[in-house]
């Protein structure tokens, strides 16, 4: 898995109907009404901002090889779609294990806490009482000193089943021989100094911007086995209020505040000081993430019923082509009806 | 208590290094003093041994969170528990919590910013102080290197207090900052304990290179045939990671350390190059402050430093346990022309400065606009002093003085590199000092540098090694 694996899966789900740099926007999890919509309608909420970081240049040079490659093509709309060369070759990929729209990079809270967790026992079990933490948030340092206070850190059966918990979770999570390297080598402890990217890249003959995806994976997946399990108690401690609790954005709750407490879109737009088309970003949002958003309130549901009808005849979610087919309605209620009618994982 | 049984008993040691008593004793006697120590002196010691003869609380004053934070770890880790850090990183309600009882504390560190806040001079009244400290006394200079503007605040905040005396600390003052410090401290006759900034275990080397690609070969060599553990400066964020590579290429164990990197992996290398996993350093001069190690045996520039006062700064952290220790620049030609360009890249331009004042007027946030003028943080802080207290057109004569000066402290290092005389003797000239006795092994001019290193060899090949999984996670927890 790589990089241009990814872009290749990501292009072949929506197939002709975005440009590449929807792919960009994907990944670094930008929070734009437009990438928000992509990533219900296309089925891509898995990819979602696992590379917060991602530099144009890293992507372009991703997209270029695919490109070079034979295995996708732009056409003259500058949409990006998949070659006959290209579907065989995203057939052939395994499936991956992300859950970006889950953890939105709360992943590393997780990390963060589990490791300074790890360091702390471990230390301690030797009866070395004092360290220089390998993290420095503040909030994962009040985090961890919360859950160890009262706790017997000392003992060292104490470190065995935090040990024992982290060896049946990396098991269960069935990750591959490198992720279970990467994971136990980016943790650090008594005597035991963790690993920099490049050590690790070095050693695992990848390189460092490979591995760190494969990172991500790995605490997606240890996330998946944790959050639901009933026999890994001190992991699950430290999964607090990781996934997140709201899919929509802060500036949406308000809105959603507002508009529960009855104010209309116009009068929200008033109160907010913002702009129109920032606040029916944020219904669009609502639509496709609250399934009781009252749709009828915007359209009435025969339109409703017939974009929803037409959607699935032709096969596309592209607005412009909707629009010519419904000169009635308006873009902000294709949106809401693509939104609440076709997103929501259908 | 007499100050000895009380180093023997509190602190373990049977007497003083040297410069240290001199200034004890005047801080107990209440005088300012301003103590001029080099590097791995025991300039905490300074403020430590007074505090238990003292009533009260004594105030320090400490311009980097890691510094401070790492101060209060290892005094808690020698058994004083009524020590606290007050900075910025703080949660709203612990810091209440900490103010509310701030007699508490025998020690209490405080960052520049966090002690001109709103409110705090109020709580410093109500405690007794038996003494301020300020850390790292040369950032109060305009001149200096470290400049920092929220200490020249500093003296306005503690003529608002009745104060006890004042101990400014620094490793590295000319007359210039010396200067600056009693003006802008308000220092009232300081007593000034200048000890001499000779490090007779250092030696040093200037070696002219044509070009970069025969440095990178320099330093190639010199590594397999000389012991570590080492730090190479370099210029730039890329060129420390390209260098690392390359030397890695060689079988050398080696990691580079840049403010670019992760703070994960910054640890992880500090740890490393402590514990001694990792033999070398490849390093912007974001690493060093803060970093315990006492036998670093060579330290080595692969540029020119903008200012004699930060080479000495960086070099002052080999041979901390004073055996020899080699510190070698190697310099080419273009090497002046890229300093100067960092140099003038890192102080605000006039337009610069210009569009960052408008966009400010266009109530932009300070810090995006500073982003959108293409500012640096230290460029922002700097203006961001002077925009308060003057016009914008003061602001830029202000800066083009700035310039001015950094370009004749760049000039007194390339003459420096240049010299004829002793290296030795021409540093402790920079800061009036005299020179001694040479040591054995002075510097290359005298023709008597670092000849005990290339007998000592040892190997600086990496040996770390990857476990397998289960057994790293069994050697962590059991």
């Amino acid at each position: 898995m790589n990089l241009n694996s990814i872009l290749l899966t990501i292009i072949g789900r929506i197939d002709g109907e975005r440009t590449i740099y929807a792919g960009l926007h994907l990944l670094r999890g930008k929070r734009s009404g437009q990438t928000l919509q992509d990533v219900e309608y296309y089925g891509l909420k898995e990819f979602f901002g696992i590379v917060p970081k991602l530099t144009a240049e890293r992507f372009d040079e991703a997209a270029k090889q695919l490109s070079d490659w034979g295995f996708i093509s732009t056409m003259d709309d500058s949409f990006v779609k998949l070659t006959e060369q290209g579907r065989v070759e995203a057939g052939k990929l395994p499936p991956y294990r992300f859950n970006g729209w889950d953890y939105r990079g709360r992943e590393m809270i997780f990390f963060g806490r589990l490791s300074l967790a790890v360091q702390t026992v471990s230390n301690f079990k030797a009866g070395e009482k004092s360290f220089m933490p390998a993290q420095k948030d503040r909030d994962i340092q009040s985090f961890v000193k919360m859950l160890v206070h009262n706790q017997p850190i000392s003992d060292p059966l104490f470190a065995k089943d935090i040990g024992e918990e982290l060896r049946l979770c990396i098991t269960r999570s069935e990750m591959d021989e490198r992720q279970k390297i990467i994971i136990t080598h980016r943790l650090s402890g008594f005597g035991l100094t963790g690993w920099t990217w490049d050590q690790l890249a070095d050693n695992l003959k990848l390189n460092a911007f490979d591995i760190r995806l494969l990172f991500i994976e790995t605490l997606h997946m240890m996330l998946a086995v944790i959050i639901p399990s009933t026999d890994l108690p001190f992991l699950r401690k430290i999964t607090e209020s990781v996934k997140v609790s709201t899919y929509l954005t802060d500036s949406s709750v308000k809105t959603k505040q507002l508009f529960d407490r009855g104010f209309s879109l116009d009068e929200i737009v008033t109160a907010r000081n913002l702009k129109k088309s920032t606040i029916e970003d944020h219904f669009v949002e609502m639509s496709i993430n609250d399934e009781e958003f009252p749709l009828t309130q915007f359209v009435s549901a025969e339109d409703a019923e017939a974009v929803a009808g037409k959607v699935k005849e032709i096969g596309t979610r592209r607005l412009r082509l909707l629009k010519s087919e419904f000169e009635m309605l308006s873009y902000f209620q294709l949106r809401l009806i693509l939104g609440a009618r076709t997103g929501g994982g259908n | 208590m007499a100050i000895h049984k009380l180093l023997k008993e509190r602190f373990g040691f049977d007497q003083f290094r040297v410069g240290q008593e001199d200034v004890i004793r005047d801080v107990i006697a209440g005088k300012d003093t301003i103590a001029i120590l080099p590097t791995g002196i025991g300039k905490s010691l300074c403020y430590q041994l007074p505090a238990y003869v003292l009533e009260g609380t004594v105030l320090i004053v400490s311009p980097l969170v890691a510094l401070m934070e790492d101060q209060v770890a290892i005094m808690k880790r020698n058994g004083e528990k009524r020590v606290v850090a007050l900075n910025s990183f703080l949660t709203y309600s612990e810091k209440n919590r900490i103010m509310a009882e701030l007699g508490r504390y025998k020690f209490i560190f405080i960052s520049p910013e966090m002690l001109v806040q709103k409110n705090v001079l109020a709580h410093f009244r109500n405690i007794h102080l038996s003494l301020i400290v300020v850390d790292e006394a040369h950032c109060i200079s305009q001149w200096g290197f470290d400049f920092r503007p929220d200490y020249l605040r500093l003296g306005e905040f503690f003529g608002e207090l009745n104060r006890p005396g004042i101990l400014a600390l620094t490793a590295t003052a000319d007359d210039k900052v010396k200067a600056d410090i009693c003006r802008y401290l308000q220092l009232q006759l300081p007593a000034i304990h200048q000890h001499s900034l000779d490090r007779p275990n250092i030696s040093y080397s200037i070696v002219k290179i044509e070009n970069g690609m025969m440095k990178t070969d320099w330093i190639k060599n010199r590594l397999v045939a000389t012991p570590g553990p080492g730090i190479i400066y370099v210029a730039s964020r890329k060129r420390a990671d390209e260098l690392s590579t390359l030397l890695q290429g060689e079988g050398i164990s080696v990691a580079s350390y840049h403010a670019g990197k992760e703070q994960e992996d910054r640890s992880f290398i500090q740890e490393q190059f402590i514990t001694g996993e990792i033999s070398w350093i490849c390093a912007t001069n974001a690493f060093g402050m803060g970093i315990h190690k006492d036998d670093i045996r060579q330290v080595i520039h692969e540029h020119v430093p903008q200012a004699i006062a930060s080479y000495i700064q960086e070099v002052g952290r080999a041979g901390r346990d004073g055996e020899l220790s080699a510190a070698t620049l190697l310099f080419s030609a273009d090497d002046e022309g890229r300093t100067r360009f960092i140099i003038q890249d890192d102080i605000p331009q006039e337009w610069e400065i210009k569009h960052y004042e408008s966009l400010l007027a266009e109530n932009y946030l300070p810090a995006e606009a500073a982003e959108l003028a293409r500012i640096s943080e230290t460029g922002k802080r700097v203006i961001d002093y002077y925009i308060e207290r003057m016009s914008i057109e003061g602001v830029i004569i202000r800066m083009n003085e700035l310039i001015r000066e950094k370009e004749a402290q760049l000039q007194m290092m390339l003459r420096l590199v240049h010299s004829e005389k002793c290296i030795r003797e021409e540093i402790l000239g920079f800061f009036g000092e005299a020179c001694g006795m040479k040591p054995k092994f002075c510097c290359s001019v005298c023709g008597t540098a670092d000849g005990l290193l290339l007998d000592a060899q040892k190997p600086n090949v990496s040996d770390k090694r990857m476990m397998d999984w289960e057994e790293r996670l069994t050697g962590l927890l059991g």
